[in-house]
């Protein structure tokens, strides 16, 4: 009998799971500091929803974006709140990717990053061009003029600037946590549900 | 019944006023942006419940008009069509790119001052708490429990490793490849104690039965309030919007 999704998430959130995504929540929305700190020019918005979706699940993952962005809007930055899609679907993804056992090789990481940047253009571009007219005030706007001055339509140019700049930032956000996970030491890896996405499985029966 | 602005009908409020973002003519949307920001000043359950909540009202107001002439901006440079309205640095502003603009810049203006009136008047606590009481589940609740407190000390703790790592030698000023490899040197540290701290909490809350027996576990109960007239009048208010836009278009 299929599960429901209250189910699936409750499977998924036992024990450490649970105060882990609360961290990995608070960490989407303070990754910022460490990256300008360091003056990197990366978000990094959602290096907490991929760490979940790798060490613990899917469905815990989507709870963990979609809960950032709702935060994000609680503490003043109301717009994230309509990207909630658009991290639900990394989390979903990057699960599904983990699950299949491409966090344990690093070009199996690549691939699945820039798959993740061209999905996550997909879904954002929609909403990017029909409630923002593709501006987000950042430097990425003059890619979308760039592309609607050659001709484009709003919705093309959008998708076209999504499919430019989101494979490189989830590409090196996956990259991250490939480097992140690989160096935690296995003893306390083990006690978190997705741990056996990093494990070879063993051939003998 | 009674009357009085809560957190059931400040939600109903946000959800008729996104409604109005999608069915009513441009100016109908600016005017009512106008209102949300005067009832953030005039209705005192309405006003920012912190010092923090108020200075992110405004950081975003200033924010949210920048976006708004940018996006006006760019669309009557960009849609080309109809008579020429003036021009700015060379770039010729036309008509039907205008009022494109300001159709959109009106509605994205009304959907965000929506949500921010109702965060910024609405303590996270007691949304929690509200939430939880309308059935959310126990594990969630603590979830966002835990995210306040992760907030509250994880700057705190960024700062102390930056530091840590600087001191050790750590290329925090060299070029962009070492600071990216100093990245993985800050992120390493924190992700790892995080996964220690979370062990610890999640054995004490396994202890404690948290885990297993979630109905007993739950942090508020509280019989549910008495039905507010004011969120009836909203949702009957967004029905009404709904279903007269949704006859006018299959009118013709």
């Amino acid at each position: 009998m299929s599960k429901s999704i209250r189910q699936r998430i409750a499977e998924e959130l036992t024990g450490p799971a649970l105060p882990f995504v609360a961290f990995c929540i608070a960490l989407n929305l303070t990754a910022g500091q460490v990256t300008a700190a360091l003056k990197i020019p990366l978000y990094l918005d959602s290096i907490g929803t991929i760490l979940v979706a790798v060490l613990v699940g899917p469905w815990a993952a989507v709870l963990c974006g979609s809960t950032a962005n709702l935060l994000a809007a609680a503490f003043g930055n109301p717009t994230m709140m309509f990207f909630i899609p658009v991290v639900a679907v990394i989390g979903a993804f990057t699960g599904v990717v983990a699950k299949l056992g491409w966090f344990r090789k690093w070009y199996l990481v690549c691939l699945g990053g820039i798959l993740q940047g061209i999905l996550a253009a997909m879904v954002s571009a929609p909403i990017s061009a029909y409630l923002f007219s593709g501006v987000m005030m950042a430097g990425t706007d003059f890619l979308v003029l760039y592309f609607r001055s050659l001709g484009n339509t709003l919705m093309n140019s959008v998708l076209y600037q999504g499919l430019a700049s989101d494979p490189a930032d989830k590409l090196v956000s996956y990259l991250i946590v490939f480097l992140l996970v690989r160096n935690l030491p296995q003893r306390l890896l083990a006690r978190l549900h997705g741990a056996a996405n990093l494990r070879t499985p063993d051939p003998t029966p | 019944m009674i009357l009085r602005i809560d957190l059931s009908a400040k939600l109903a409020l946000v959800g008729l006023l996104w409604v109005c973002a999608f069915m009513l003519p441009w100016a109908y949307q600016a005017f009512l942006c106008v209102l949300v920001i005067t009832a953030r000043f005039a209705i005192p359950q309405l006003r920012p419940q912190s010092e923090r909540s108020s200075k992110a009202f405004s950081r975003f107001l200033l924010y949210s008009v920048a976006v708004a002439t940018f996006v006006i901006l760019l669309n009557s440079m960009l849609i080309r069509g109809g008579a020429t309205m003036g021009s700015i640095l060379g770039f010729s502003l036309y008509e039907e790119g205008l009022f494109f603009g300001v159709r959109t810049a009106s509605r994205l203006l009304l959907l965000t001052y929506a949500v921010l009136l109702f965060f910024v008047s609405t303590p996270l606590k007691e949304l929690i708490r509200f939430l939880q009481q309308k059935g959310l589940s126990p594990s969630f609740t603590l979830i966002l429990l835990l995210t306040l407190h992760f907030l509250d000390h994880l700057p705190a703790r960024i700062h102390q490793i930056f530091l840590a790592q600087q001191a050790r030698g750590a290329p925090v000023d060299a070029g962009i490849v070492s600071r990216s490899r100093a990245l993985l040197s800050i992120l390493s540290p924190l992700v790892l104690s995080s996964i220690v701290e979370s062990i610890d909490r999640g054995t004490a809350l396994e202890l404690r039965g948290f885990l297993n027996r979630p109905q007993d576990a739950r942090l508020i109960t509280q019989p549910t309030a008495e039905r507010n007239a004011l969120t009836i009048i909203l949702l009957a208010g967004t029905i009404i919007l709904l279903l007269a836009t949704l006859s006018r278009w299959l009118l013709g």
